[in-house]
């Protein structure tokens, strides 16, 4: 009988050690948190940190490294750090000269000539080159090998749509390569953003042997990547996060403060609490059931994204004929409340469509040069309601569609409770899920509904362009107005910036008196974050966070 | 014994057909596509629809049913539409471990320490051991898991600092998910193994083992636990797959580069790919489990022939 339990106790034993072996412990980290994790709590507490090393947190899987597909904000959150483009983002969102190292505009705004940078280097040290910037747009946008990301480019670059819909060669596209440090890239229109464009992932460059020899490999692991950024990836796993070095061939190494960054998946909020009370996450979101434990905390501060949430009004659906009851229901509710009461995770209320920090011109935001267009008035709304009932002859149904998501959902229950109170009306809520919803928005089949749009890029142009014409794919609503209209299409073709920006500030007036739209809230977030924890910039668009000038001292 | 296999296996076989088909035909309902919502509807209808093309996507649905379990058939399950240029096969291999391990050390865990106390609350019927030992099943069974996790991971990790809180770095960082993990197994064995033995220490054979004389260890050993253990066998299957097969809630709580959450991820971005593969390993790795565990009777309990009565 002894012999019958070895053997099966041994055959455990071997069982479980198998599986120890298959589940990937990253044994160099283990060591290294598992010795210094005493000694580096003690030193965190004496005198911040002793190490110039960041850890952060991703909220889910990283689903794609390879720049010209990707499209979700963890893959860019990476990107970000070990890629650069021509240009990169300041903390006030301002391009600043990345890989190259000035441009020059034509006199119309259409073609901008780029000087690459001296000394520019991959990170195997090979030199950055114009070409690079070429084949990687092109790549980007060739029909094979593009993602859903390409109209970022073929947007703005001539030629580019017409190759990217496989009509026309690349030679068409006008990308020309002077030499190794000259590149010159015609526009469709002007535009005054291009810059902010180049810091943008999809902009970033591609070294044409490398991506060749890995093929189908490319991005796949951390040594199937040449980087050219503020640092290199030093380990890559989807389910578990990547850490970078400092990038020891970067232009700007100086700069460069951090030596290693740790960026992980944790999928559960209240782990990450956890983590960052543990000091073994530097930063964290928090959930808005957790912002109120946390308002008065010296560490605890919020961030707004240029994401606005609306009603989107659908006119061309009954009783919205009828502008009395439209503007009825633009202005029965207050979005003060929405944001303070209901949502409490740092988002700002919404009295205008663009969202704040938006640019505007001369270093003046879109938002402080246009103020306040929109004022809830519950007294007007009732007042309006009831003339609009008498102007029909019978109290219309309303239907508001949302997706199933906590926040929508709570939204829709605000604005039901808000249109009881201050219209006394009761209005149905048809809630679907997110593509669902979508869906039925792309089939104009909804009466209204609530929309979130996220910019693009830096302009309220990425917003105002969405009601100017039908013939765009992401037109809703069906509001038509000639003059809205031509102010959006003469700013898109007026290279003065000045002019271009009084347009579109009539514009965004004019869509919100007519009440086509019904302005929510523009999206933010509460976090937590270290007092050693200095320079971590974040940006409420496009690829963020920026690492290069943080610092733990 | 050759043609009870033979049989079994063709009847997997067409389990897991059926299984196939309905989850490919029910998933295909699904609203939506696998693709980014908000960038594709920046596209215009032709755009979507090459894109669409380009992935097969816009041929009539009987005809990608039938290129499905062609490749199938040829042990291809496709490339993954969310985690872009990873085959399905891959990453299964890559995040099972983890998940496994983790099934595994709470099966084992569970089991033992169920079994012992299901044992000792039998033997001390109606003392305070076996209402203390019943209590603990009790709560076991009724407090859920990931309140239990979330309790352990803020005074075990955080309070005391005696373990991680989070993340897959050494050894140590799986024993409190398989803490939280093992607990309802413990509970559910524990009170499962006492009904038994109550009802196995009743028997006759009891009374005869004790009159030959055999010592205490004796009679549990070979004559009580072995009875009682067949129906405790029953459920191990379904424990089994669905500890080994990964559990969504604790490896988010501890941030376990696991399986489980990649199920449910796969559904909600329409990855259908990744959805088809994990939904065959799954019914796969079950119905294998529930064939060892019709085996397995035949070796703890000698009255069972698997083979049929015929014989």
């Amino acid at each position: 009988m002894n012999a019958a339990w070895t053997k099966k106790i041994s055959i455990l034993l071997i069982g479980l050690m198998v599986l120890l072996a298959g589940c990937n412990f990253s044994g160099k980290s283990s060591t290294e948190s598992g010795e210094n994790k005493e000694g580096d709590k003690q030193e965190e507490q004496a005198e911040g940190k002793s190490e110039n090393v960041l850890n952060l947190s991703l909220d889910n899987d990283i689903p794609d490294l390879n720049q010209v597909k990707t499209t979700d904000a963890i893959s860019f959150a990476v990107l970000n750090n070990v890629m650069e483009g021509l240009y990169r983002l300041d903390e006030n969102n301002e391009p600043q000269p990345a890989m190259a190292e000035s441009y020059e505009k034509s006199e119309d705004g259409l073609t901008y000539t780029f000087t690459l940078r001296e000394g520019i280097k991959w990170s195997n040290g090979d030199p950055v080159t114009a070409n690079d910037f070429k084949y990687s747009w092109l790549r980007s946008m060739h029909p094979d090998t593009a993602g859903a990301y390409a109209s970022i480019l073929t947007d703005y670059i001539k030629g580019g749509a017409e190759f990217a819909a496989g009509e026309a060669e690349a030679d068409a596209v006008a990308i020309e390569v002077r030499d190794d440090k000259t590149l010159v890239v015609e526009l469709i229109q002007p535009t005054p953003f291009f810059l902010g464009l180049t810091a943008f992932v999809t902009y970033f460059p591609l070294n044409e042997k490398f991506v060749s020899e890995q093929g189908d490999k490319f991005a796949l692991t951390y040594d199937s990547i040449l980087y050219n950024g503020p640092f290199v990836l030093t380990a890559y796993d989807q389910a578990k996060g990547v850490s970078m070095d400092k990038n020891q061939e970067y232009w700007d190494k100086e700069s460069v403060a951090l030596e290693q960054v740790n960026m992980k998946v944790i999928k559960e909020q209240s782990t990450a609490l956890n983590l960052y009370e543990a000091g073994e996450l530097d930063k964290v979101y928090l959930s808005s059931a957790d912002v109120d434990s946390y308002k008065d905390s010296p560490e605890f501060n919020t961030e707004t994204e240029f994401r606005t949430y609306f009603i989107q009004f659908n006119l061309g659906k009954e009783p919205f004929q009828n502008k009395n009851i439209l503007k009825a229901l633009q202005l029965g509710y207050d979005p003060e409340v929405l944001t303070s009461v209901v949502l409490n995770n740092g988002s700002e209320p919404a009295y205008g469509l663009i969202a704040s920090d938006m640019a505007g011109v001369e270093g003046k935001s879109f938002r402080e040069l246009q103020g306040d267009v929109f004022k809830p008035d519950a007294e007007k709304a009732k007042e309006l309601w009831e003339k609009g009932v008498e102007e029909l002859g019978k109290t219309p149904e309303i239907e508001l569609l949302i997706s199933d998501d906590t926040v929508s959902k709570d939204t829709g229950t605000f604005l039901q409770s808000e249109y009881k109170k201050n219209l006394g009306i009761d209005i149905s809520l048809d809630t679907q899920p997110y593509s669902a919803r979508l869906d039925s928005m792309r089939a104009d089949d909804y009466q209204m509904a609530v929309n979130r749009w996220g910019a693009d890029y830096n302009d309220s142009m990425t917003y105002l362009d969405l009601w100017a014409n039908p013939s765009n794919p992401f037109f809703r609503g069906n509001y038509v107005n000639e003059k809205y209209k031509e102010l959006v299409n003469s700013a898109a073709e007026d290279a003065d910036n000045q002019s271009r920006i009084e347009k579109l500030l009539e514009a965004e007036k004019l869509i919100l008196e007519d009440g086509a739209l019904g302005p929510l809230y523009y999206d933010g977030l509460s976090f937590l974050q270290k007092p050693y924890l200095k320079g971590l910039v974040t940006h409420p668009y496009g690829a963020s966070p920026d690492l290069k000038w943080a610092t733990v001292q | 014994m050759k043609k009870y296999l033979f049989f079994r296996v063709i009847n997997i076989l067409i389990t897991l057909y059926i299984i196939a088909t309905a989850t490919f035909f029910l998933m295909k309902q699904l609203p939506g596509s696998p693709f980014d919502e908000e960038r594709l509807s920046s596209l215009s209808e032709e755009q979507r629809m090459e894109f669409y093309a380009k992935y097969g996507l816009d041929k009539p649905l009987h005809e990608q049913y039938i290129l499905y379990l062609t490749n199938l058939v040829r042990g291809e399950m496709g490339d993954s539409f969310y985690f872009k240029g990873q085959d399905v096969s891959g990453l299964i291999a890559s995040r099972i471990g983890p998940s496994a391990l983790l099934g595994f050390q709470a099966v084992l865990l569970g089991f033992t320490v169920g079994i012992v106390l299901g044992i000792i609350a039998a033997f001390k019927h109606n003392t305070m051991w076996d209402f203390s030992t019943m209590l603990v099943a009790v709560l076991g069974v009724s407090v859920p898991n990931f309140v239990f996790a979330a309790l352990l991971q803020y005074y075990v990790g955080l309070k005391m600092g005696l373990l991680p809180v989070a993340f897959w770095e050494s050894y140590s960082s799986s024993i409190m998910p398989t803490l939280a993990l093992s607990l309802i197994v413990i509970a559910l064995i524990a009170r499962f193994t006492r009904n038994e033995m109550l009802e196995v220490l009743q028997q006759d054979y009891m009374l005869t083992a004790r009159a030959k004389g055999l010592s205490q260890f004796k009679v549990i050993y070979k004559h009580a636990i072995r009875n009682a253990l067949i129906p405790v066998i029953t459920i191990l299957g379904p424990i089994v797959v669905s500890l080994l097969t990964g559990s969504l809630v604790i490896e988010n709580i501890f941030g376990v580069p696991g399986i489980g959450s990649l199920f449910v991820d796969s559904i909600k971005v329409n990855d259908y790919t990744t959805i088809m593969g994990l939904t065959l390993f799954y019914s796969a790795f079950f119905v294998l489990t529930m064939l060892v565990i019709d085996l397995m009777y035949g070796v703890i309990d000698p009255r069972i022939r698997i083979s049929g009565a015929k014989e």
